[in-house]
């Protein structure tokens, strides 16, 4: 008996869908259109290159040049093929492939990127370790949050489990010059923080929301007071953190594209491909992922099994919040170095709208992640060759992908049944 | 049980709740000058921004500003720092309860809260650090007790510039900023400006990135905060090729300084508000130069003509002229850069006094 059985959801069937969704075709008819405005009527009739390599690769890529006015037209094309794709398959009542709003959006994205970037080098390396870089503590936060929600925890204190590995991994591993001590004591308090939230949601049935939000505040005050009374007194002793270096995987470095984006990176981000690895295995194919499924779809029959839920829970929150400790160590030991105040700027809750927006899946739920760092990292990179975006817009943009996101381009989630209800054992 | 074990926790998530509350609270606790001497009958007050006067930027300049006078003057200064932007108003109004003479609030941010709280009080003295107190735009101060303390910024940014164009080996200088508030922009204007001015002497063509001068608009990451943003905004700039960067926004230049050393390349940084040097000598072997704001100066002399029990509300406004910007000494640099940069940049200093060589900006037309 699997937990899916177990809840029963109230799911179409198979195949032929019995509702016709029109959110899909409807957002690349959209999309299509802004495309011609855009790329072809508005187009800017400039070469555009993009550069896909560094300048210490060892295969060194030619630049890929095209007039970016060509290109937005062929770009305009293939988003009215696929657009026409899709409202054929809606018509049809089939569900619109995965596959398919994947390429349109990739299309989408290098489109609007050459016309953003028209008479300018795109920096292609630079855009995707950018990406990855402004990700990482999102993906970090977003495992927290769906171990802690697939256990029937809603975890609203991601950002305060960040913030607390922020700052503790900045004091400890200023103290011991150690960034491994440093890493390790971030995950410590990622879980002491988890353990309020454990104590209050779990064995005293708090509303967790209400938890969450007051976690938050606390966290933040009290590292904000610590801060501004005792490091920036002691910055030498407390908080000049040593940094993790940055490790070029021998050979995998060295593909072009990949290499530079995914394998020359601080232990950090190498730490979160292997967490995303085993998460995404674990939580559907072991024993512990299965009773953690268990007790967030249905408490009542996990308890009658022989599963202890209120444990089962605890101890799954806290491991969450070991890795959300871990995620707050990358804004300090990964990055800046030193600890600011409130230095996760939100982080927290970016990555609870990537758990939604990637359905409380381990992998989509990264993916989603990487979506908002590319968001957040366009902006940057397109300004810097001087894009004609202005620039509050482009700040805006993770935002409103967020919403848009959360609002349903990849239709209606569903959250595992017993999320955020407590288990009152009777 | 199951009853009052809950009343139990939620008093408990009360107080968890009560205490960050406090905690919130001990940041902004009033900071009191020292005191020496006899009293003269002179309270002078302060209010931060957002940033608090540990900043290493405005407010902590602003801060050392009044309490320098203050200590000189015998008399004691009271300051506040304004934990969120609903503090600002109310932060206005307990200093002038507590009879303050004269109220200095630090950045354009307070602007509002300040013409009003003018206004209300017509017999305190103001003055505002960075703004003109001019939320009509009609060209004039809103209440006649405020002194804005202004500064051209532009002019010393030009010198900068004209320095990272010459240093530049690559023919790419970098900026990027806080927000794109006309405060931090006059930085990024200054520069494109003494960059042009160099491309157009030497017939080189050094390029900035990071700043449009003619569309008003470039690489913001959005937050005043060192932070991820700051450091993948440097990295962008490092990737492009940029050798020199310029980071507008008080803290922001920490996350450069890691981007820079994290990119393995040879690249050279210019610090604005203070001299970083001095200010932060841990990471001296970075810093190109450093474009100068005498907050410190212009408030420590707005607030010793105050004490005098009256003040005169024209703009103070800080040029090269009256040294109230400048460039800093090229410290570790001096041997890296051209022997003649130094005469250079004073010869073109005189001119920008002289009025010679035209330096546009929002104070300056």
């Amino acid at each position: 008996m699997t937990a899916a059985t177990v809840t029963a959801p109230e799911r179409s069937g198979v195949g032929r869908l019995d509702r016709r969704s029109w959110k899909v075709p409807i957002a690349f008819g959209l999309v299509t259109l802004a495309a011609l405005v855009l790329f072809v009527i508005l187009g800017r009739d400039r070469i555009v290159s993009f550069n896909l390599s560094t300048g210490t690769d060892l295969i060194q890529l030619p630049l890929l040049a095209f007039p970016a006015l060509a290109g937005g037209i062929v770009v305009t094309v293939v988003l009215a093929v696929v657009t026409a794709f899709a409202v054929f398959r809606v018509w049809e009542r089939r569900p619109v492939p995965l596959w398919v709003i994947v390429i349109g959006t990739v299309v989408a994205i290098v489109g609007f990127l050459a016309w953003a970037g028209a008479g300018a080098t795109l920096q292609v390396p630079g855009l995707l370790t950018g990406t990855l870089f402004l990700a990482t503590p999102l993906v970090y936060g977003a495992l927290a949050g769906v171990i802690g929600e697939r256990g029937g925890v809603v975890n609203i204190a991601i950002e305060a489990q960040l913030l607390g590995g922020a700052f503790t991994s900045a004091v400890v591993a200023s103290l011991t010059q150690q960034p491994f001590v440093g890493l390790a004591a971030a995950g410590l308090a990622g879980m002491l923080v988890a353990f309020l939230l454990a104590a209050f949601a779990i064995k005293y049935f708090v509303e967790q929301v209400i938890v969450g939000v007051v976690i938050n505040v606390l966290v933040s005050g009290l590292t904000g007071f610590l801060y501004s009374q005792v490091l920036t007194e002691n910055r030498q002793l407390l908080n000049s953190p040593v940094r993790f270096d940055r490790i070029d995987i021998p050979l995998l470095s060295q593909i072009p594209v990949i290499g530079p984006t995914l394998f020359r990176q601080t232990i950090l981000v190498y730490l979160m491909y292997v967490i995303v690895a085993v998460v995404a295995f674990a939580l559907y194919r072991t024993k512990w992922g299965l009773r953690l499924r268990a007790v967030g779809e249905h408490p009542k029959a996990a308890d009658t099994v022989g599963i202890n839920v209120a444990r089962t829970r605890f101890w799954n929150v806290a491991l969450a919040g070991v890795i959300a400790g871990f995620g707050g160590a990358f804004f300090t030991l990964g990055s800046n170095g030193a600890f600011n105040k409130d230095m996760t700027n939100g982080a927290g809750f970016i990555a609870l709208a990537a758990v939604i927006f990637g359905g409380w899946d381990p992998v989509r739920a990264t993916l989603a992640a990487l979506l908002f760092g590319f968001a957040s990292n366009l902006q940057n990179a397109l300004s810097v060759i001087g894009s004609p975006v202005p620039s509050e817009f482009m700040l805006m943009l993770p935002y409103v992908v967020t919403i848009a996101a959360v609002a349903g381009l990849v239709g209606r989630s569903r959250a595992p049944a017993a999320d955020g209800v407590p288990y009152i054992k009777s | 049980m199951t009853h009052t074990t809950r009343k139990a926790a939620l008093a408990g998530l009360a107080l968890l709740g009560a205490s960050s509350l406090v905690l919130a609270g001990c940041a902004a606790a009033p900071d009191s000058g020292e005191t020496t001497g006899p009293a003269l009958d002179f309270k002078p007050c302060m209010v931060s921004d957002l940033g608090g006067f540990d900043d290493k930027s405005f407010n902590q300049l602003g801060y050392e500003g009044i309490t320098e006078a203050a200590k000189e003057l015998g008399v004691e200064a009271t300051t506040v720092e304004s934990n969120a932007e609903s503090d600002y108003v109310p932060n206005i109004e307990n200093l002038v309860s507590e009879g303050c003479d004269l109220i200095v609030t630090v950045g354009f941010a307070l602007s509002a809260a300040t013409v009003e709280e003018a206004l209300a009080n017509p017999d305190v003295m103001f003055a505002i650090v960075d703004d003109a107190a001019d939320n009509d735009f009609n060209g004039e101060t809103d209440a006649p007790n405020i002194k804005p303390i202004l500064f051209d910024t532009s002019q010393a940014a030009f010198l900068a510039g004209y320095v990272m164009a010459s240093y530049s080996t690559s023919g790419i200088v970098g900026t990027y900023g806080g927000m794109n508030f006309p405060t931090v922009s006059i930085f990024m204007d200054g520069a494109a400006q003494g960059i042009d001015y160099y491309n157009s002497e030497m017939g080189t063509s050094v390029s900035l990135l990071g700043w449009d001068e003619a569309a008003q608009d470039g690489t913001f990451i959005g937050s005043f905060e060192a932070g991820t943003d700051s450091y993948n905004a440097a990295k962008n700039l490092i990737d492009q090729g940029a050798d020199v960067l310029l980071p507008v926004g008080g803290p922001i230049y920490q996350s450069a300084i890691e981007a820079i050393a994290d990119s393995g390349k040879d690249v050279a940084m210019v610090g604005v508000d203070a001299d970083l040097t001095e200010t932060d000598p841990d990471s001296a072997s970075l810093f190109l130069t450093s474009i100068l704001k005498q907050i410190k100066v212009a408030v420590a002399e707005v607030t010793k003509e105050a004490s005098s029990g009256s003040l005169d509300y024209s703009p103070y406004i800080g040029t090269l002229g009256n040294s109230g910007v400048g460039i800093a000494p090229f410290h570790d640099f001096e041997s890296k850069v051209k022997p003649e940069l130094s005469g250079e940049v004073d010869a073109i200093a005189e001119g920008i006094i002289g009025g010679t060589i035209p330096v546009k900006s929002y104070l300056a037309g």
